[in-house]
């Protein structure tokens, strides 16, 4: 039978990341997807590595190193994944929503993030075609992007050079466990065994924690993208609305629409975001889409004439308390979720994976991860 | 009222025969006037009589309306009901519906190959459009390649705007006929229809050249296509040693048969089926209902099956949708007889499986996001993709402006090839799927 140190569930970003961690603290790894590298939540994104829609608070610290992660990251791979500093940019017309973003972008500012406040002239000249009745805006340098799909195959081939195997097309279908410890897993392309595994499989999260004999709070909620034909540069950075920061906060299952929108390398404009909580349902009304446009336009009156040529929703893995679920497993010794990031799963996995091969390895994390740990759904059983 | 989407040969035949059952139609069509790709015109006379007969039957019905240059940009099937998102005037409209008709047809399958983005380089659909639609004749001296019956009213109908056609070159040999000559014959029409043909092409000194493929297209200084290479080829579309030869030409038309145009039925969520030779069409009954409650099919998109097939199969579906429950035999009949034939017709038109040997590392695969063969290949052997979705999410094939349409099936094949991971049908289907079917902007969407 297969044998390795640590099996990682799921070749997503997370997945990928823990994977290349785990191999340099010199473990022997295996990953196993049900399908091809990259296909589920990952693929489904827009590439986000943001501070500036995270509170104060361990979600925070956590993004704040996962971003320096990122660039050392990208020195160490090689491989182009079109990591750029784009930079985010919040902005508010309202007089609430003005008053709101200067305490919220204050508060971040303690906490390390690089705030610039911008007054109407200097939000104009860094943004030309934001319209022109929004008065005010904060800049966040640190606010980046990648390609997440680049970014996973590039990890990936480090990956497999450093000796890692990658597994496709095996579904789990059971895993092994003795005296409530894992043994290993069993797939659909045979077995594997292993007294360590990760489980980074996002949304599905849950069923791969039932299948061990535990229990692991995380669902899926919907959220789409709209994407325009190749446009000459509309939007220098993402842009978002403030209200953005409150609905990424909310719990509510209902529809919540904020447009969030960027330009590309490739040309094309994103338009998020969308969140509702439908179960892993395909079917949609466009309401959600007439809502992000005519969002989009009250930021960005340029985009009028400008084709949306496709749409695409991924399902974004939540906790109750809308916080990362790191660590081992409250029951089951040897199970480790790195799950529930939700829409911030890229631009937090460098630092899961941190956390994870430390307390694998049995070493010290640099921050504090009991807000992270799993332990904290022991109650539901 | 029943909706027809689409005003060819299946969805004007669909509408009349509801129409005559006395139920309320609408036919939604995205170009100024009836007809569809077959019958494309800018006038009724330049029609022939049965296309004529037809459009005047069904403009004049009065139970018939009409939306033309309606673009459905998206679809939506809720608790039986489905209702079509039309752009129409700059403005998103909704239509509800108990009872659609999908008659969205097909467009030309095209094959990558060195030099097929050069302007000059078209389909044969096209090169018929630009004629029959606005009279255009698209140059002076045209090659037309490919496969499938379709080549030949095409170079016809060239030859006789006054084109000079320098080839025209068929990549099946001719004798795959020989196993169907029975079905054929059984078809008086298309016998007539064929021979027809063939005393056109002697009449304009069109000579037809079986087993031979454009394998390359020239450029010339202008950056214009000035010539095409041409070469015999196998059964599977290798290349034959010592067979290649360069014909001048500034218009190149070639087609390799059709794909349906699944965009609507894939919004609705009506269930697929791939075909043995890696087609997708929709599944129907015997009576052209799709999976769907109220949503029928007819014509090309339950698949490829020619006008005469589409108006059969479009009359079956008008008369249930109307309800219309004493359905006579005939119909079913004659749609089993057609739809031999073009089973017939498809087996003797394969497209061989070697036409990615014509391909260069440097051959533009996906020419919307201009990802090259070798872009593809390292997809696979560096970054670690194993199937079409992760080659696509890689290279960005597919997810340009024509969203796959063009290149989606010639990309899934290569991959296949490359990868030996055969797709399994349902992630195929998966692969063609979009969410919005035709681009809308932003305006448009939010004035909706």
């Amino acid at each position: 039978m297969d044998s390795s140190d640590v099996i990682i569930i799921g070749a997503g970003m997370i997945g990928a990341n823990c994977a290349l961690r785990l191999i340099q603290s010199g473990l022997s790894v295996t990953v196993i997807d049900r399908g091809a590298i990259s296909g589920g939540t990952t693929s489904a994104g827009e590439g986000n590595i943001l501070v500036s829609d995270k509170d104060p608070g361990p979600e925070l610290s956590l993004a704040l190193r996962s971003r320096e992660a990122w660039f050392e990251l990208a020195d160490e791979v090689g491989g182009e994944f079109e990591l750029e500093k784009k930079g985010g940019l919040i902005v508010a017309k309202s007089e609430q929503g003005i008053s709101d973003l200067k305490v919220q972008s204050a508060r971040q500012s303690q906490s390390g993030v690089i705030v610039h406040q911008l007054d109407h002239a200097e939000l104009h000249e860094i943004e030309p075609h934001l319209s022109n009745e929004i008065p005010y805006g904060v800049y966040y340098p640190q606010d980046s992007q990648l390609n997440p799909m680049l970014g996973v195959a590039q990890i990936l081939k480090k990956f497999r050079e450093l000796g890692g195997k990658v597994v496709t097309e095996a579904k789990v279908l059971s895993i092994s466990t003795d005296a409530m410890s894992v043994t290993g897993v069993v797939t659909s392309k045979g077995e594997f065994s292993s007294r360590n595994i990760v489980n980074a499989t996002g949304t599905w999260a849950g069923e791969i924690a039932e299948m061990a004999g535990s229990h692991l709070p995380i669902a899926p909620r919907r959220g789409f993208i709209l994407v325009t034909a190749p446009t000459p540069s509309v939007v220098r950075h993402k842009v978002y609305d403030a209200d953005y920061v409150a609905n990424v906060a909310s719990g509510s299952a209902d529809l919540q629409t904020s447009a969030v929108i960027e330009g590309t390398r490739s040309g094309t404009i994103l338009i998020g975001s969308s969140r509702e909580r439908v179960g892993y349902s395909t079917t949609f009304d466009v309401r959600i889409l007439r809502k992000l446009s005519e969002q989009a336009l009250a930021l960005f009156p340029a985009l009028r004439k400008v084709q949306i040529m496709r749409a695409y929703f991924g399902f974004r893995p939540y906790a109750p308390d809308h916080l990362p679920v790191i660590g081992e497993d409250a029951r089951v010794k040897g199970l480790w979720h790195a799950t529930g990031h939700e829409g911030a799963g890229i631009g937090l996995a460098p630092a899961t994976a941190e956390i994870i091969a430390a307390q694998i390895t049995g070493k010290d994390c640099l921050m504090d991860v009991s807000p992270f740990s799993p332990a904290r759904f022991a109650h539901d059983l | 009222m029943i909706i027809v989407v689409g005003g060819g040969p299946a969805g004007m035949a669909a509408a009349l025969s509801a129409a005559q059952a006395n139920s309320k139609v609408m036919v939604v069509e995205a170009g100024p006037r009836l007809g569809g790709q077959y019958w494309r015109h800018s006038s009724v006379e330049h029609l022939d009589q049965d296309g004529a007969k037809l459009v005047s039957a069904v403009m004049s019905h009065p139970n018939i309306e009409f939306l033309f240059n309606a673009r459905i940009w998206r679809a939506d099937y809720r608790d039986g009901e489905s209702t079509l998102h039309v752009l129409i005037f700059g403005k998103s409209r909704e239509l509800t519906t108990k009872k659609l008709i999908l008659a969205t047809g097909a467009f030309d399958r095209t094959l990558p190959f060195p030099g097929w983005d050069i302007p000059g380089v078209m389909t044969p659909g096209a090169a018929q459009s630009l004629l029959k639609g606005s009279g255009i004749v698209a140059g002076k001296r045209i090659v037309i390649a490919g496969t499938g019956p379709f080549l030949l009213p095409v170079s016809v109908g060239l030859a006789k705007a006054g084109a000079q056609i320098a080839g025209l070159y068929e990549a099946n040999s001719r004798n795959r006929w020989f196993p169907h000559a029975l079905t054929v014959m059984r078809n008086a029409p298309k016998l007539r229809l064929a021979l027809s043909f063939q005393r056109e092409l002697k009449r304009y000194q069109l000579r037809f050249r079986g087993g031979y493929a454009v394998v390359e297209a020239l450029k010339g200084d202008e950056g214009l296509l000035e010539a095409v290479r041409v070469a015999k080829v196998d059964k599977e579309f290798g290349i034959m040693a010592n067979s290649e030869f360069v014909i001048k030409c500034d218009v190149l038309a070639v087609g390799w048969g059709f794909t349906a145009d699944l965009s609507l039925a894939g919004n609705l969520g009506v269930e697929f089926k791939k075909d043995s030779d890696g087609s997708i069409s929709v599944v129907v009954d015997q009576f052209q209902e799709t999976s769907l409650t109220g949503v029928f099919a007819a014509g090309e998109l339950t698949g490829i099956g020619g006008a005469e097939l589409a108006q059969v199969e479009g009359e079956i579906a008008g008369l249930t949708a109307a309800g219309n429950v004493n359905r006579p035999k005939r119909l079913h009949r004659l749609k089993k007889r057609k739809a031999t034939f073009a089973r017939a017709l498809s087996a003797a038109y394969p497209v061989g499986n070697k036409w990615m040997e014509w391909l260069r590392e440097s051959t533009i695969i996906c020419r919307c996001e201009e990802v090259s063969l070798s872009e593809v290949e390292k997809s696979i052997s560096n970054l670690g993709a194993t199937d079409a979705r992760s080659a696509k999410l890689l290279t960005r094939a597919g997810m340009g402006l024509c969203q796959g349409r063009i290149c989606g099936r010639s990309f899934a094949d290569i991959v296949e090839s490359r990868t030996g991971n055969v797709a399994n049908d349902e992630s195929s289907i998966k692969f063609a799927a979009r969410p919005i079917a035709s681009p809308i902007t932003f305006e448009e969407l939010a004035g909706s």
